[in-house]
């Protein structure tokens, strides 16, 4: 991996001695830059990034994301094409090595992703996105960490917008289905009360019937006023809900426009859309 | 009265000091618990790590006593203990600071971490035996006993006495109460929370806003704070040698491993199950036995399944049978 001799562990799987369970990847967490005014552009922009893992390639090439005020913007792409990795790199989880990400007015590119989240961001990955081993309150109270006020009300919102969680709050979230994992996810997100969600395929591994209840509250959420950007394996049916889509290829901005502007481009449905 | 004499002798020789034993390296296993949960590695400095708090406390109990400081009783070691946690903590953070972090930031495999704290293992223990010498120190003082053995044979008339050191005592009251607050901490605070958070996922804690570096200190806190009580505690009941001290990582791993690494309730019972076998299987049955059997059947050996030198070796084949038939452990460890 990346050649570092530090991580390789020589094929070693011996539990009792080391416990790989949950460890990190994310890079950027004792980055130590601070925000800076950029008056301008869209509410959230990962501008032209250029960029990848450790000192790896680069994944991204002059890749450029954004969402604006009471939009839903979403990521398509055929796989291995860096959605995931761009929407990482947009939190700061990984060292954008040319470009910008800009939030509200501010260029919080060297800021680290914890200081992200203070700023109003907030991010559901794709995979472990839920802590298996707390209960789902405890997955709420850990997503308002950073909040110090009284957080009751926006527990009550998230338990109204996914009433199943709140039947199973003493549950731990590791023992719930698919679908009620992503609810939690979704949910743990919502508890910062952010100022813009981001969703990496919140419909990956779920039924057809959970996926479209899941649309329904994203939906729902982006109508309380937060921007949403989100990455979709389900192309026509995400960019049916989007007011803004991007298809990503090889890490490059290959198409952009209006959901329905890509719906209806001929390039785009044969490509990436079946016919 | 041969069968209430025989339950006497058992608690005697057994039961109290298998508590007071089990009580200490659950304490200790609860260290390299945490460690292992939350930094995800072996600590097996852990051991040098308790003598080096023992250390500090010793020699600020000498300090007290030798200006006439002392707590009556109570061994003047306690008034000495928060020095001596501070002092590890000192030494535990300074460590992380100059060596772990390091290897943080490479993102290093955890089995790489193992073998960085065996190097740090060597440095503490070179540390203490330059500080305090390599020998036996004792440092206890107050009253010897709650109850002497004269004084219960006195009492009820017995043949068997029953003493209760006041170092067995206080061990089994300090570890409910350390533990106590320990669970109170991780279940029920922000911030216990926040290191369980980091033990299931990393990646999800930093997304949360946790800050890693805060819950790795504060996680070196607990842990100085568990091995200097550990450590003070195993010396007032015997006494500190360094040595003892590294030697002590085995039943401490082995109780950490028995109860299912990464869970503070598993240390807790394998603390006490180490202890029990290590002392039961290692003590000379045959006073219980003469007061239990007819005469005919009065042994005529000890009775005694292995001799003390070989107590470790209790501790290395529960561990191997352990990891044979259950290797996570008896609660299912690998969370916090």
């Amino acid at each position: 991996m990346s050649g570092n001799p530090y991580q390789d562990d020589r094929g070693n799987k011996d539990r009792s001695i080391a416990n790989p369970r949950g460890s990190g990847t994310a890079e950027g967490a004792r980055r130590k830059g601070k925000a800076v005014a950029a008056p301008g552009g869209p509410f959230l922009i990962g501008d032209s990034m250029t960029g990848g893992y450790g000192k790896g390639p680069n994944i991204l090439h002059d890749c450029t994301i954004a969402v604006d005020q009471g939009e839903i913007a979403v990521i398509v792409g055929p796989n291995g094409a860096g959605k995931s990795t761009a929407m990482k790199a947009v939190f700061g989880m990984l060292d954008v090595r040319q470009g910008h990400v800009r939030l509200d007015g501010e260029d919080i590119t060297t800021l680290s992703p914890q200081d992200r989240v203070s700023k109003g961001m907030g991010f559901v990955p794709q995979t472990s996105n839920i802590f298996t081993s707390m209960t789902v309150q405890e997955n709420l109270e850990m997503g308002a960490f950073i909040r110090t006020d009284d957080f009751s009300d926006t527990m009550a919102q998230v338990y109204d917008l996914f009433p199943i969680l709140k039947d199973k709050r003493n549950q731990p979230a590791g023992e719930l289905s698919g679908g009620q994992r992503q609810q939690v996810a979704v949910g743990r997100a919502l508890m910062t009360r952010p100022k813009v969600l981001m969703l990496d395929e919140p419909t990956a591994g779920v039924s057809p019937i959970v996926m479209d209840e899941l649309f329904d509250r994203i939906i729902e959420v982006a109508r309380t006023g937060i921007p949403i950007l989100m990455v979709e394996q389900n192309a026509r049916q995400a960019l049916e809900i989007a007011d803004k889509g991007y298809v990503l290829v090889q890490g490059r901005n290959a198409f952009s426009g209006t959901g329905k502007d890509l719906l209806a481009d001929p390039e785009v449905r044969k490509s990436f859309l079946g016919g | 009265m041969d069968f209430l004499n025989a339950i006497v002798a058992l608690t005697n020789y057994v039961v109290i000091p298998a508590m007071s034993y089990g009580s200490q390296l659950a304490l200790g296993a609860l260290g390299v618990t945490l460690v292992y949960g939350i930094l995800r590695f072996s600590n097996f400095a852990h051991g040098d790590t308790m003598a080096f708090g023992a250390m500090v406390t010793i020699l600020v109990t000498w300090l007290m006593q030798s200006v006439g400081i002392n707590l009556g009783p109570l061994p003047t070691a306690l008034l000495a203990l928060p020095f001596g946690i501070l002092g590890c903590v000192a030494l535990v953070l300074v460590t992380d600071r100059l060596v772990y972090r390091f290897y943080r930031e490479q993102k290093a495999k955890p089995v790489i971490l193992v073998i960085v704290s065996m190097g740090v293992m060597f440095i503490m223990n070179g540390l203490v035996r330059f500080i305090i010498g390599p020998d036996d120190q004792r440092f206890s003082d107050g009253a010897r006993f709650i109850i002497s053995a004269r004084d219960f044979k006195s009492m009820t008339g017995l043949n068997e006495g029953l003493a209760i050191k006041t170092s067995q005592g206080l061990t089994v009251v300090t570890a409910v109460v350390v533990v106590a607050v320990l669970f109170w901490f991780l279940n029920r605070t922000r911030t216990g929370k926040s290191m369980r958070a980091y033990s299931d996922n990393e990646d999800l804690a930093l997304l949360s806003g946790i800050n890693p570096e805060r819950v790795v200190v504060y996680t070196w806190l607990i842990v100085a704070a568990l091995a200097t009580v550990a450590g003070v505690l195993y010396g007032l009941d015997k006494s500190f040698k360094p040595f003892t001290y590294f030697q002590l990582l085995l039943p401490i791993f082995a109780s950490a491993i028995v109860g299912g690494l990464g869970s503070p309730l598993g240390a807790i019972a394998g603390g006490f199950i180490i202890a029990f076998s290590e002392v039961t299987i290692t003590y000379a049955w045959k006073k219980v036995a003469v007061y239990l059997l007819p005469e005919r059947f009065e042994p005529d050996g000890l009775v005694q399944l292995l001799s003390t030198d070989y107590k470790l070796a209790v501790s290395f084949v529960i561990l191997l049978i352990v990891l044979l038939f259950r290797p996570t452990g008896i609660f299912r460890g690998k969370a916090l």
